[in-house]
C-alpha cells in the first residue's frame, strides 16, 4: 500500500512540476513566436504586392484578406493566403491581386514540404515570376510544354505534380474571394 | 474517396518505415526472420490504431479545448505508455495465446517513434476523427509490410557471402535505400 | 574521462549501436540541419541525464520509466518552444523530428543504462560524450549527403558550377544508402568483426 502511495505522489509531484515550468517557458516563448508569424505574413504580402506601403487586415466570411494600399493611400490590391494538398504535403501561399481582382499579382510560397530540387523549385524566383501580373479573368491555365500563353503558366520541368497543384490551389482561393469581395467585402 | 486515398497514401506512397525514416530502430532490429517480423508489425498496428482514436479525443477535447499544446508531448507520450502497459496486461490476462506471441514486442512499441510520430502528424496534418482513425491502422499496416519485405529480403541474403564490413547494419540500410527507391514508384497513385 | 569518450568513437551511438535512426536519416539533408538537430539532442541528454541522476534515489522503480517520459518530454517540448521562438526557419525544417527526439532510443537508453544508477558526474560526462557523438555522426552524414546532393557544405560552394545535383542524396532512398556506406567504412576503419 506505501508503495502506491509513492507511486503516485511522485508521479502526480513530477506531473505537477513539469507541467508548472512547460507554462513559464510557454509564456515566454509564445509571444514570440507570435510575432514572427506576424514578421512573415508581413514580409510575405510586400513581396506579393511590391507596390504596396502599408496594409489593414480584414475577415470578410471567415475569410482574411489584407487590404493593401500604397504610400498615398490609393488601393493597390488584395493579399490573401491559400493552401491544400500538394506532392509530398500542404503547400501554403501567399497570394496578391489586384484591386479589381482578375490580374495575379504575384504569389509567395509560406510552407511546403516538395521534394528539394524537384518540386522544391516552386520556391525559386524563376517559378514564382510567371506569376507577376499575370492577366487572370477566368481560372489560371498550366502548360507542360511549349510557351504559355496569355493566363497561362510553365510547369515546372519534372514537377508537373507540384506545379498543377500549385495553380489549383490559386484557382480554388481566387474564385472564393472574388466571390466575397463582390458581394460583401467592397 | 479522401478516405481511401489517406490510407493508400500511408500505406504505400508516404510509407512511415521508408519515407518519413520512423520506426527504423525496430525495423533494423526484429526483421531477421519472419515470424518476429510479422509479430511486430501486427502489435504496432494494433496500438497505433489505439493511439489514433485516443490521442485524436484527447487533443480536441482537452489540450485543445483548454488552450494547454503545450503539454502536447509529454501528454502523448504518457499516454502511448499507458496504452501499451494496459494492451499488455489485457492480453495476458484473457488472451493469453496471442500475448505469448506478441508479448515481447509490446515493451518496444513506447519507444517505437512511428507511435509518436503517428500522433504528431495527425495534429500537424488537422485530421478529423474517421481520417485520424485510419490513418492510425494505415501507418500500422504500411510499418507491417515494410518489415515482412526487409524480414525477407534478408532470409535470402543470410546465405549470401557479403563483405565483412558491410555484414549487420551496413547490409540492411544499404536494402532499405533500395526498397525506398522502390517505393518511390508508387508516387502518383494518390492524386493530389 | 572514459565516461565521456565512450561514446565519441568506440560505443558511437549511431555508427556503432545503431540507436537513434529516425532523426538520422530525416533531418541530415544538410549541415546546418544536422548540427542543429545533435545540439538541440545533445541538450535534451545532458539536461535529462542531470536530473534523473539527482532524483535517482527517490524513483520507486514501478514508475521508473514513466517517469523518465515525463522529463524527458518536458526538455523536448523547451527546445522546440525555443527554437521556434528564436529560430523559426530551422524549427520549420525540422518539423515534427523536433518533438521526436523524446522517442529517440539514445536517450532513454542512456537513462536506463547509466543516469539511473550513476552519480551526477559521471551522468553528466556519459551523457555529453554521447551527446557529442550522436552530434558529429549528423554532421557527418549531413556534410556527404549536402556535398552530393549540390557541391555545397553549410552552403558555401565547394564543388564548381560544373557539378549537376545529384536529387537522390536529399530523397529517402539516398539517406539509406550514405548512411549504410558510411557505417560499413566505420566497420573498416575500427576494423571489428
Amino acid at each position: 500500500m506505501k508503495k502506491i502511495v509513492r507511486m503516485v505522489l511522485v508521479l502526480t509531484l513530477l506531473g505537477l512540476i513539469s507541467g508548472l515550468a512547460l507554462s513559464l517557458v510557454s509564456n515566454y516563448a509564445d509571444p514570440i513566436i507570435e510575432e514572427n508569424e506576424k514578421e512573415a505574413t508581413r514580409e510575405a504580402i510586400y513581396y506579393v504586392l511590391k507596390s504596396a506601403d502599408s496594409y489593414e487586415t480584414e475577415e470578410v466570411d471567415g475569410k482574411v484578406i489584407y487590404r493593401a494600399l500604397d504610400s498615398s493611400g490609393e488601393l493597390v490590391g488584395y493579399a490573401f493566403t491559400a493552401s491544400g494538398g500538394g506532392y509530398q504535403g500542404t503547400i501554403r501561399l501567399m497570394v496578391g491581386v489586384g484591386p479589381e481582382v482578375w490580374k495575379v499579382k504575384g504569389i509567395q510560397i509560406l510552407e511546403s514540404s516538395e521534394t528539394p530540387g524537384l518540386g522544391g523549385k516552386i520556391r525559386g524566383e524563376s517559378f514564382k515570376s510567371q506569376f507577376r501580373d499575370l492577366v487572370a479573368r477566368g481560372e489560371i491555365g498550366l502548360v507542360k510544354s511549349g510557351e504559355p500563353e496569355r493566363g497561362e503558366i510553365k510547369a515546372i520541368t519534372g514537377a508537373t505534380i507540384s506545379s498543377k497543384a500549385v495553380v489549383k490551389i490559386i484557382n480554388t482561393e481566387l474564385s472564393r474571394v472574388r466571390s466575397i469581395l463582390s458581394t460583401g467585402g467592397e | 474517396m479522401e478516405y481511401f486515398f489517406i490510407f493508400v497514401a500511408i500505406v504505400l506512397t508516404q510509407n512511415f518505415v521508408l519515407h518519413y525514416f520512423l520506426g527504423i530502430c525496430p525495423f533494423l532490429g526484429v526483421s531477421d526472420e519472419m515470424e518476429g517480423a510479422f509479430g511486430m508489425g501486427i502489435a504496432t498496428t494494433f496500438v497505433m490504431t489505439l493511439t489514433a482514436i485516443i490521442t485524436w479525443n484527447i487533443n480536441t477535447f482537452i489540450l485543445e479545448a483548454f488552450n494547454v499544446e503545450f503539454l502536447e508531448y509529454v501528454t502523448f507520450i504518457l499516454v502511448i505508455a499507458s496504452l501499451v502497459q494496459l494492451v499488455e496486461m489485457f492480453l495476458r490476462k484473457y488472451l493469453p495465446e496471442l500475448y505469448e506471441t506478441l508479448g515481447i514486442y509490446l515493451p518496444l512499441i513506447t519507444t517505437n517513434c512511428a507511435v509518436l510520430g503517428l500522433a504528431l502528424f495527425m495534429v500537424l496534418r488537422e485530421y478529423n476523427f474517421l481520417e485520424s482513425a485510419i490513418f492510425g491502422f494505415g501507418a500500422g499496416i504500411g510499418f507491417t509490410l515494410a518489415l515482412v519485405i526487409m524480414a525477407g529480403i534478408r532470409g535470402e541474403l543470410s546465405e549470401e557471402d557479403i563483405p565483412k564490413p558491410f555484414r549487420g547494419t551496413a547490409i540492411t540500410l544499404l536494402v532499405a535505400g533500395l526498397l525506398a527507391l522502390a517505393f518511390m514508384g508508387f508516387s502518383g497513385l494518390v492524386p493530389s | 574521462m572514459q565516461d565521456f569518450v565512450r561514446g565519441l568513437w568506440k560505443e558511437n551511438p549511431v555508427f556503432v549501436q545503431v540507436l537513434g535512426m529516425c532523426p538520422t536519416l530525416a533531418v541530415t539533408t544538410s549541415l546546418i540541419n544536422g548540427i542543429s538537430m545533435g545540439l538541440a539532442t545533445t541538450f535534451v541528454l545532458v539536461a535529462s541525464g542531470l536530473v534523473i541522476s539527482s532524483v535517482r534515489k527517490l524513483l520507486p522503480d514501478q514508475v521508473r520509466i514513466a517517469s523518465f517520459m515525463i522529463i524527458i518530454s518536458s526538455f523536448v517540448t523547451v527546445v522546440k518552444l525555443l527554437f521556434e521562438a528564436h529560430i523559426p526557419e530551422i524549427s520549420s525544417q525540422l518539423g515534427p523530428y523536433l518533438p521526436l527526439i523524446v522517442t529517440n532510443c539514445i536517450i532513454l537508453g542512456r537513462q536506463e543504462a547509466f543516469a539511473s544508477k550513476q552519480p551526477v558526474g559521471r551522468s553528466l560526462l556519459d551523457a555529453l560524450g554521447m551527446g557529442i557523438g550522436f552530434a558529429l555522426a549528423l554532421v557527418v552524414l549531413g556534410g556527404v549527403r549536402e556535398l552530393l546532393y549540390q557541391g555545397t557544405i553549410g552552403g558555401f560552394q565547394v564543388f564548381g558550377t560544373w557539378y549537376k545535383s545529384m536529387v537522390i542524396m536529399v530523397m529517402p532512398a539516398g539517406a539509406f544508402i550514405s548512411l549504410s556506406l558510411l557505417v560499413a567504412l566505420f566497420q573498416r576503419i575500427s576494423g571489428r568483426k
